[in-house]
Formats: structure tokens, sequence, C-alpha cells
């Protein structure tokens, strides 16, 4: 039974290895501009799909099936082009919430009650999608977390 | 100095000659507002300000030297973006409280002017539910319109309702224009072959990039406001309501009228005019050559400060609560005295209309913040929005 147990442990050992030096050696070359236009699509992408959600856009919703506002209103709607969600401020003190709090909660928040809509899983497609678009919107912001 | 402000000071060093201000008859006075329910007695708290830049409160005379003192007011209201009743009955709610607010004037206002988007998406059911509660109003209404009014029938039914876009009328030595800033867009559906629907919604989106620079006056309607201003003495008030700002502020969405040259060109020879405008939802004041110009609040939702072009002589509103949907927006009164001055009072369904401290400011707020323009509206294969 020691002897099994010993047996295992040594596996797991060396596949835990294994990855690790396949993953390190992943990055040893240098990387191609393929590799990087891969990169960049596949970040475009979820800004597309958080633009469209953040603009109240049906189709997407019902692909993702989220309900973001049952009054007719989106996002884009008080935040043109992004403005005033402030992601480069977050973490912080969020005064509607009365708590610490990050994007995704203030995302969720606004969805709840401005909006009406259903709150989205906070670690789902879209909600990553639409704080892709948020942060991409606010790119050169500059970092000052917790301000109010 | 970015490229808005340097036009900005260009022109206006154009229009404005030396030692020249906008008619001395419109003197302004600033006076921080005190919302109704916080005035008691006759107490009423006044600040005076130097010339800059501080607007809560626009005073100006109307009345030609020795003439007889004139009293009136009148009201605005715009932008209160109504979906159908059972989408969306926010809206609705704050579209019936300013219509109930101005109906319990007294004395009693002049007239009430509509500055536009009465409806969301154009819809027939949202004018018409425009119209049904605005008929609470009883005084008289005049309306410009707005371009979520129009796009859908391509200002049909705003016309059945409401008939010619823009008009003149005098009111006890005032020259009242409105203007239509909204329906001379270029074309951005024929080649797309956009349903009225799909065409609606580009429109209704205000940072969308597919409908471009559709405010604009339109050379036809300069020259009928030249024709309609020749006849008038050029140093008696003139007041111009139209839907965009007559000048330049934001382009990208549309806060501006893309021929606000050639607009001023036109009022170059007047000294005394004032532009009061809706689609901005937030506190603005500006003065390029001659003419002074206002922006109104809307009632269904309040906007950011642009990211640039906020003019130097605006006070920013303060930060709103996005938990309360009665917060930051609202109607203007504008109440010419017995001393014969106006007072443009904003309405707004807070304690505090402007900010003072720079953590309050809804333009310092922004400090820390870069914006970029969307993407997905144009080329994405995705795209399905307003189908």
């Amino acid at each position: 039974m020691k002897t099994i147990r010993i047996a295992l442990i040594a596996a797991g050992v060396l596949i835990v290895s294994l990855l690790i030096v396949t993953s390190a050696a992943a990055h040893k070359d240098k990387h191609t501009p393929q590799q990087l236009k891969a990169f960049e699509e596949a970040f475009m992408e979820q800004v597309r799909v958080g633009d469209l959600l953040f603009h109240g856009d049906d189709a997407i919703q019902k692909k993702l099936n989220v309900t973001m506002s049952r009054t007719g209103t989106a996002c884009a709607m008080c935040h043109p082009f992004a403005s005033d969600t402030h992601p480069h401020e977050f973490p912080k003190f969020q005064e509607q919430i009365g708590q610490f709090g990050t994007l995704r909660d203030m995302i969720n928040w606004c969805i709840e009650k401005p909006a009406e809509g259903e709150k989205l899983d906070p670690d789902g497609t879209a909600m990553k999608a639409l704080e892709a678009y948020i942060y991409w919107s606010n790119r050169g912001s500059k970092l000052d977390p917790g301000r109010h | 100095m970015n490229e808005i402000d340097r036009e900005r000071r260009e022109l206006h060093k154009t229009l404005r000659g030396a030692g020249e201000r906008p008619d001395p008859s419109l003197r302004i006075t600033r006076r921080m507002f005190l919302h109704r329910s916080l005035l008691t007695g006759g107490a009423v708290g006044a600040a005076s300000y130097g010339w800059f830049p501080l607007i809560s409160t626009l005073d100006f005379m109307v009345g030609q030297a020795g003439a007889q003192p004139t009293s009136f007011k009148f009201a605005w209201i715009s932008d209160s973006h109504l979906y159908p009743k059972d989408v969306n009955t926010r809206f609705v709610d704050k579209a019936v409280r300013a219509v109930k607010e101005v109906q319990a004037m007294n004395p009693p206002a002049d007239f009430l002017i509509y500055g536009g988007d009465l409806a969301q998406l154009g819809d027939p059911v949202e004018l018409d539910l425009g119209n049904d509660i605005l008929k609470e109003v009883k005084i008289r209404k005049v309306f410009i319109p707005g371009e979520h009014d129009w796009y859908f029938d391509m200002g049909q039914k705003w016309r059945a309702l409401f008939g010619q876009p823009n008009w003149t009328f005098d009111h006890k030595g005032v020259r009242f224009v409105g203007l239509d800033t909204i329906s001379r867009g270029p074309d951005y559906w024929t080649a797309k072959k956009m349903s009225p629907k799909e065409r609606m919604g580009h429109m209704a989106t205000l940072d969308g990039s597919v409908a471009g620079a559709w405010a604009g006056v339109g050379r036809d309607q300069l020259e009928w406001l030249n024709k309609t201003l020749s006849g008038w003495s050029k140093d008696r008030p003139i007041v111009i309501f139209s839907h965009n700002p007559l000048y330049e502020y934001y382009p990208p969405w549309n806060f501006w009228v893309r021929d606000w040259r050639e607009v001023h060109e036109v009022l170059r020879p007047y000294g005394n005019v004032t532009n009061i405008h809706g689609h901005t939802h937030q506190v603005l004041y500006n003065e390029i050559g001659k003419m002074r110009s206002i922006g109104m609040l809307a009632t269904a939702w309040t906007w950011p400060y642009a990211p640039e072009g906020v003019p130097a002589l605006t006070k920013c509103k303060v930060r709103v609560d996005p938990g309360d949907h009665f917060d930051g927006v609202g109607w203007s009164r504008l109440t010419l005295t017995a001393a014969n001055r106006v007072d443009n009072e904003y309405m707004m369904w807070r304690k505090d209309v402007f900010a003072d401290a720079a953590v309050d400011s809804g333009c310092a707020d922004n400090v820390n913040q870069v914006l970029h323009p969307r993407v997905a509206d144009q080329e994405w294969v995705y795209y399905g929005a307003y189908k």
C-alpha cells in the first residue's frame, strides 16, 4: 500500500515537473508576429462582444443568455465611450454598494439597480467581455485605485 | 491648447471686436441657485461673482433702454426620451413631474418651449405618449425636434403633432427663434438598406460611429435665419432655441452643429443673442463672439461631460447619484423679473446643482480619464444591433 502511495506521489511530481518544463519552454521562443496578432485578436474579439453588450445589442445578449436591462436602457446611454466607468479607479470603497468592491461588482450593481436587469455571473463570458470593452475604451487612463 | 480651443478662440476673436461683449443690456449676475424647497421666508442666499466663470442664475435685461419694464416667464423642458409605458415608466414619471411643475408655476409661464427628444426611438407610440403628457400644460407650447423624434419616419409623426420644425415669433420685445438642427443628417441608411428601426437605432446611439456628423442648421435654414433677423434691430434681444448647441463642444457626440461657423457669421451683427439648447443633458454655459449659450437639463438622464471641449466658462454640475433616477435631471425656469431681468434657474431635483469642491465635480471627477471611440458598430460579423 505504502509502495503504491509513493509511486503515485512520484508520478504526480513527474507530471507537474513536465508541465512546468513544457510551459517554460513555450516562453523561451521569441514571439512571432502571427502569435502577437492572435493574442490581439483574442482580446479584440472580447472587446467587440463587450461593446455590443454595453450598447444593448439584443442578439448578443440572447446568444450569451443574459438580460442586462428591462427598461430599454443600455450602459452606453449613461456612459458614452464608457466614460464615467472609471475602471482605473477600482478596487475602491463604492458608495452606492456601501462596501469595498471591484469593477465587476459595480457593473452588476448598475445592471441590477438603474437598468433593472439580471446580475451577470461575475466570472462569466459576458462579464469578462464587458470588462474588456470598458478597459479598452479607457486605455491610457491614469491608474488611481481607491479614488472616489 | 487643443484644436477645439484654438479654433474657438480664433472665431471668438474674429466675431468679437476689441472691447466688445454681448450687449450690456444683457447684464449678467450670477447667484448660487437654491432649490425652492430650501427657501424659507425672504432669505435667499446670494453671491455675486466676477464675469467668469460661474453660471447658476443668468440675469439679462430684455427691454430697450427707457422702455417700460416687461415681466414674463417661460419654461424649458426637453430630452424626455420616452419609451412606450410598458417598457419604461421611469422616464415617464420624470416627464410627468416636470410638466406638473411647469403647470404649477405661479404666476404662470407665458409659454413652454419643448426642446426636442420627446421620444427615444421615434416610435409614434412614444410621440403620442409625450404629446398626451404635455397636454397637462395649458399654457402656450412651442416645439423643436430632436434626433430621437425624427429618424424612424423622417419626422412624419412629429410634424403631424407639432407642425413646422423651425419658426419665429416676437414676444414682449424679444424675438424668439426655433431652429431645426437635426433633420439634415447625411444619408447613412440607403446604401446599407437599413430598415427605419435600424436607421433610428444608429441615430439614437450617442457614441455611435454610423450616423456621423448629423447635427447642422443647413444652408436653406441659414438663409431663412438671416432673413428672419434682417428686420430686427441689432441691439434688441434675440433668443434662439435649438436642440444642439450652436458651437463646437464635442463633435463625436454631436455636441455641436457642423456649420456653427456659418451660424455665427449670420448672427455677427447682433449684440444681444442668447442660445438655449438641449441634447447635452448637462449644465453648460459658453460665449462665442457676442452670443451666449446655455445648456439645459434633460428629464430622462444626465450625461457625463465630454472628454474635451467643455467651455471654460462652464461651472460644472455636481456628481449625481446613479441610484436615484431623479438625480441630475430636471427642467428650466426662465423668469423675466419686474426689473426686466430673466433668471434662468436649473430646476434640478436635488439640493446642489453646481460643484464647489473637485471631489464633487462632474468635470474634475474625470481628471484621470482617457477615452476612445467604440468599434463594434461598423464592421463586426456578429453585429446585430437594432435589427
